[in-house]
């Protein structure tokens, strides 16, 4: 009898009686090829297959809310409302306001491509990067960016006039044909500054630029063309900033504004409302961060999607997840938030696939 | 002293105050044209081609007539202006109350059209060796339109 009671009472430590999950959560199943190669399937099945596949399912889910939210979603709050915001029509017509932020690497990669498609048809509304981000997207307008490898020793590749980019090579001629053709227009510019007192600011810079290169495989083009601001404050930080300190030295005077567009980016987050906004970050570093902040002045985006590398065991601004900029009221509480832990070469044109460009596809077969 | 590498002439009217010289050529010690001022360069740092486009020379100069330091940046492969400089030395005659010199050229004319030097040392140099009646030489730069006394010889008489 003691043994029995000993017995049960080990099995009951040893064999804890679970709680069922059945109903509460998703179970994990994963694509079946049985079914054939079918890419879309094999997509939407990543939502149940774990780990860094569900967060990319769920950041799938997330960006499609931002597409689908139209302001008829809201109960309307009858005091603070203009009649014009009651108007039915016009609250199927207001949608979320969308901010992209990407580092330069991904411009130097193949992601620019996928970048430029958002860009062209208009789908994201502010874009925010680094410098490389402006001239990788100019520079492969001039000449091409080759695929080279991890390994290939720097004194090597140095003796040779080759830049490396994590596994892509830029050759020096393509600066080189950079700084050609950006001389002429700060020229050009610094004479308009002068006789026409245009103030430049680095937005106004970029569009400039985009409408130079003229070329439809440059996102910076298409951005001039759809009007939609390219913010990069860091902008002396690369091979455009040693244009102008070059520039500078031969024919001073050109003047660039950081406060006018500091007040026009802050002003796309403050100046949202009565839109929802939404971010989607490529990386961390500068981009993540200024996007977040300007959503902070309007006390929290409402989506936000992260696809980066970064951990948040150093405290790094880059590595940290959506909850830590919630403490800073840059995301709101009651925000829908993912974080994909996963290079964006290979998260975002898949997440792009099954977001904004089946959306698209889905409208032009409404349409014909 | 003489300048290396150029070639000299007389300061006619006619002559071209500069020549070009390609940036890639310019060593320290010789002259090159800033923002329109002759300047001699004191240091050259040429950077490989790069990020930043084509190889660049960068030149620190100092104005010869200011003493001011001056920069420049300029790819290698690009022309940069060498001005012409000349040192002539000239006897003293006489110095004049509103500023002028008045020398005896080569030639056993005066020229009076050259101020005095703003270099206080010099200065007091000058007039000092003038007024205890010494014989003095100075010498005369000149570039791109400028001249500019530099320095002066007291010449012992015999």
């Amino acid at each position: 009898m003691e043994e029995d009671r000993v017995l049960s009472s080990v099995h009951s430590t040893v064999f804890k009686e679970s709680e069922s999950l059945e109903g509460k959560c998703d179970k994990i199943e994963g694509y079946d090829f049985n079914q054939g190669v079918n890419y879309p399937k094999l997509l939407r099945s990543m939502l149940t297959t774990g780990f860094q596949a569900s967060n990319l399912g769920e950041a799938i889910d997330v960006v499609n809310q931002m597409l689908e939210w139209r302001l008829s979603d809201e109960t309307i709050a009858p005091e603070d409302c203009s009649e014009e915001e009651k108007d039915p029509a016009y609250r199927e017509s207001v949608k979320c306001k969308i901010f992209l932020g990407f580092t330069s690497n991904l411009v130097s990669s193949g992601v620019r491509e996928t970048i430029r498609y958002l860009v062209q048809h208009h789908m994201v509304d502010v874009i925010v990067t680094t410098t490389g981000g402006v001239e990788e997207d100019l520079i492969k307008c001039l000449a091409p960016t080759f695929k080279g490898d991890f390994s290939l020793p720097g004194a090597y590749l140095r003796s040779k006039g080759l830049n490396r980019i994590g596994n892509l090579l830029v050759p020096n001629d393509n600066y080189c044909k950079f700084e050609d053709w950006i001389i002429p227009i700060f020229d050009q510019m610094l004479k308009e500054q002068k006789e026409e007192s245009v103030l430049w600011t680095p937005s106004k810079l970029l569009a400039r630029l985009g409408k130079e290169i003229n070329n439809e495989s440059s996102y910076l083009y298409w951005a001039y063309k759809m009007n939609i601001p390219v913010f990069c404050p860091g902008l002396t930080d690369g091979s455009l900033g040693d244009m102008l300190y070059f520039h500078s030295f031969r024919t001073s005077g050109l003047v660039i504004d950081v406060v006018q567009d500091i007040r026009a980016m802050n002003g796309e987050a403050v100046h949202a409302t009565p839109r929802k906004t939404g971010m989607i970050i490529l990386g961390g570093g500068l981009p993540k961060h200024h996007i977040c902040n300007a959503n902070m002045m309007r006390n929290g985006a409402d989506y936000a999607v992260f696809i980066n590398t970064g951990q948040e065991f150093d405290g790094s601004d880059s590595g940290a997840r959506p909850d830590e900029a919630v403490s800073w009221g840059k995301i709101r509480g009651s925000a829908k938030t993912v974080k994909v832990y996963c290079d964006a070469t290979i998260a975002f044109p898949l997440l792009v696939a099954e977001t904004f460009a089946s959306k698209r596809e889905q409208n032009c077969e409404h349409k014909t | 002293m003489s300048d290396e590498e150029h070639h000299f002439e007389s300061s006619d009217a006619g002559a071209s105050k500069t020549y070009p010289q390609q940036a890639g050529n310019i060593r320290k010690g010789g002259y090159i044209v800033i923002k329109g001022r002759p300047c001699k360069v004191v240091e050259v740092s040429t950077s490989k081609t790069g990020k930043h486009g084509h190889a660049k020379c960068h030149f620190v100069a100092i104005d010869i007539f200011t003493s001011k330091k001056l920069e420049d940046i300029v790819p290698s492969s690009h022309n940069c202006d060498v001005p012409h400089v000349n040192r002539v030395d000239y006897q003293l005659i006489d110095i004049s109350e509103d500023g002028f010199v008045s020398l005896l050229t080569d030639n056993g004319s005066t020229k009076d059209d050259l101020k005095l030097p703003t270099d206080e040392v010099l200065l007091t140099q000058l007039k000092s060796g003038f007024e205890e009646g010494k014989d003095i030489v100075v010498s005369v730069m000149s570039a791109m339109g400028e001249e500019q006394m530099c320095a002066l010889k007291e010449v012992s008489p015999k």
